[in-house]
């Protein structure tokens, strides 16, 4: 059953995406769209459960244990809200302009296509395999980020597809490497499984591991939008439509971090722990450093959230490089936690952007006069991710700020932690800003749309509950994948 | 064959790979650096058929056929092609002086090979010296990209860039797996068809090299 659901989860949206060229109404392309990605989420939960009960499957190259599930739940619970989301997006967008309804068709038949690949990034066992769809979902959402055609979204497609090539050509060339000194140790069985190289792990040269591991390191880092290869990342996520936004900062770049986190596991067993630890601290305090000062000066409101998740990969980065049983398990629980709160952040500015018809964060005043509910969101995403109490975000780096203190890694907290509460109080300027005041006269005063109320209250139920407690069957996805990343 | 003289070779291969390379970061026409990079295939492609006549390897021939098709015929002509319609009037256009970077080109060089002496054991891994020729050509794609403002010369850098890795994965014992290979191969087309196509497309609606669009800051 749980094999062949292995083949069958990566199918749904290649299948979806050819069924989309069929037609060109839109109602129907939105009616497909919403029901793909709740079969999606229906398959995925049945996987969950069979993994849960009865441990990691593999067929062929694909492959899927605890950490995988972690990804792969996230990945359909925000695929299903950006689905959701993207029925009334879509209308205003056509009504307005900015997409037109002949090649509507090509857009979600990309927009599943880019899902394929996410979900082929994340079952992948074959180190081959998973750099083939990396570079994939840059393909895809290079695409989708132009999709508009306009010059600014052009530019934005071109540094992103230009730079995170060659950044993943990098990781290309780290995966050879190890590749190169696995299939010394494993003679004529070698293979690209990352199963069978963890097998021979402790046997590998550590001198080529180590080389291996920093080409890995900067190129699928460039992927995750760590400082400093995340150069691309605030353009990219800010000039994408909404719904591709909330994808990229959502998921895409937590992919890569799963990337990393396997080959993190290789590189441990190869040459100890402390190797690539030191080196993730590295990149993640650059990270949360790099972003702060564009937190605090940013005028446009896409870019801010862009910055801040270069903020958030600095901080799960932060989390495993860390390590132990409290680091790990919070950087998996953070991944989670700041994909739903940044999609919700996304949604909310997205719908915001419409109202006021400007991304300029002094332009848009008093949201909660004309959009109430609108509002409230994106008061509370922008609350999350300031790391506020009750909401899940908190929790998550609580335990990666225990998790350093437990490591007496005091230079690294303190860095932390300044950063954290510098962030925190510019995160509430530009969130208060915007929900108070009075609004423009020009504000639109439109009631508020249902579709992405609904998308938006389904993550934000599930930040809240993850902020207050964690289900016994996430808590055990969670523990397992902690125990497969330390070994 | 004899290894060691498949090692001679594939060291003598990788001597006319970084000529190449140090053409195409010298390149002062955006013609020029096309031949080079499609030259720089071609070198890949026989290093392929030697390493496959010498270990009997026949996913290698493949490979080999396959990088000459697509990596030194089919993507030079798509950019040759792109060149006509765009109707370039500028060149190369570098961001820093060409003897800066021609110097840094030789310190990457001389920097892969110190790096890879230091690995002794990894030349049992990889015949002769494609591993520091396969860094050294990776690392000045990457400064050939970043110190060019033209879209097209940058999509040269990444092509040297890749034949950098193709050329080490060959050398690698036994080789990487031709299903690997071709996927890879598969997505370097996709790339180089969808970077052509926003080239086009912004020179068609606003008259710039996409490259040179910097609106994005801050």
């Amino acid at each position: 059953m749980a094999e062949t659901l292995l083949w069958v989860i990566p199918l749904v949206p290649v299948v979806t995406a050819l069924l989309m060229l069929t037609t060109s109404n839109r109602k129907l392309l939105s009616t497909i769209d919403v029901s793909s990605s709740a079969i999606l989420a229906a398959l995925t939960l049945l996987l969950a459960h069979e993994v849960g009960a009865s441990g990691p499957r593999s067929l062929g190259m694909f492959r899927v244990d605890d950490l995988g599930i972690i990804f792969l739940l996230l990945l359909v619970v925000l695929t299903l809200a950006v689905s959701i989301y993207t029925v009334a997006w879509l209308k205003q967008a056509v009504e307005v302009g900015n997409m037109k309804v002949e090649s509507l068709r090509f857009y979600f038949a990309l927009v599943h296509a880019f899902v394929a690949t996410i979900v082929v990034t994340i079952l992948a066992d074959n180190l081959g395999i998973l750099w083939i769809a990396m570079e994939g979902t840059t393909i895809t959402s290079a695409v989708l980020i132009g999709y508009h055609g306009h010059h600014h979204g052009l530019e934005a497609a071109w540094k992103y597809i230009i730079v995170t090539t060659i950044g993943i050509s990098f990781g290309l060339f780290g995966t050879v490497i190890i590749y190169a000194a696995a299939a010394q140790v494993m003679g004529d069985a070698s293979s690209m499984s990352w199963i069978a190289m963890m097998q021979v792990a402790p046997k590998l040269d550590p001198g080529i591991v180590r080389i291996g591991f920093i080409f890995v390191m900067v190129g699928y880092g460039t992927k995750a939008g760590l400082a400093p290869m995340h150069l691309w990342l605030p353009d990219a996520h800010s000039q994408a439509p909404t719904p591709i936004s909330a994808l990229l900062s959502g998921i895409l770049i937590k992919c890569a971090l799963l990337a990393i986190i396997r080959f993190q596991m290789i590189a441990a067993a190869a040459c100890g722990v402390d190797f690539p630890q030191q080196i993730l601290i590295v990149f993640g305090l650059a990270s949360i450093i790099v972003a702060m000062p564009f937190i605090l000066a940013q005028h446009d409101l896409k870019r801010l959230l862009g910055y801040s998740s270069v903020e958030h990969v600095g901080i799960i980065a932060l989390g495993l490089g860390f390590g132990g049983a409290v680091g790990t398990y919070g950087a998996l629980l953070h991944v989670v936690n700041h994909g739903i709160t940044k999609a919700i952040a996304f949604m909310a500015a997205g719908t915001a952007i419409a109202r006021f018809d400007s991304r300029n964060l002094q332009a848009i005043k008093g949201l909660l006069a004309v959009a109430p509910i609108g509002a409230t969101l994106l008061m509370i995403a922008f609350l999350s991710l300031a790391g506020v109490p009750p909401f899940s975000i908190f929790v998550s780096e609580l335990m990666i700020l225990r998790a350093g203190i437990g490591q007496g890694n005091w230079v690294s907290v303190a860095i932390f932690l300044t950063m954290a509460v510098i962030i925190f109080a510019g995160l509430l300027h530009h969130a208060g800003s915007m929900v108070f005041g009075e609004p423009p006269k020009t504000a639109s005063r439109e009631s508020e749309t249902r579709s992405p109320l609904i998308a938006m209250l389904l993550l934000a139920t599930l930040m809240i509950l993850l902020g207050l407690t964690i289900p016994t069957m996430f808590d055990g996805f969670f523990q397992r994948a902690t125990e497969v990343v330390l070994g | 064959m004899n290894i060691e003289i498949v090692h001679a070779v594939i060291d003598d291969l990788g001597a006319l790979l970084l000529f190449t390379m140090i053409l195409i970061v010298g390149a002062s026409q955006i013609s020029r650096a096309i031949y080079a990079v499609a030259f720089q295939s071609l070198f890949i492609a026989i290093a392929g058929a030697v390493l496959a006549m010498a270990t009997g390897n026949v996913d290698l021939w493949v490979i080999a056929g396959i990088t000459l098709t697509v990596k030194a015929i089919a993507l030079p002509w798509l950019l040759l092609w792109a060149i006509r319609r765009m109707d370039v009037k500028r060149e190369v256009e570098p961001v820093i002086p060409d003897l800066a970077t021609l110097t840094l080109a030789v310190m990457f060089v001389v920097m892969s090979f110190h790096l890879s002496a230091s690995l002794g054991s990894v030349r049992q891994a990889i015949s002769g010296n494609a591993l520091p020729v396969g860094i050294a050509l990776t690392l000045n794609g990457v400064l050939v990209m970043a110190t060019r403002k033209t879209a097209l010369s940058q999509m040269v850098g990444l092509f040297a860039s890749e034949n950098g890795i193709f050329f080490t994965a060959m050398a690698v014992t036994k080789g990487m797996p031709l299903i690997i290979e071709i996927g890879v191969i598969l997505d370097v087309i996709l790339a180089a068809l969808v970077m052509t196509i926003m080239v086009l497309r912004v020179r068609s609606t606003v008259d710039a090299d996409i490259a040179d669009l910097d609106r994005l800051r801050g």
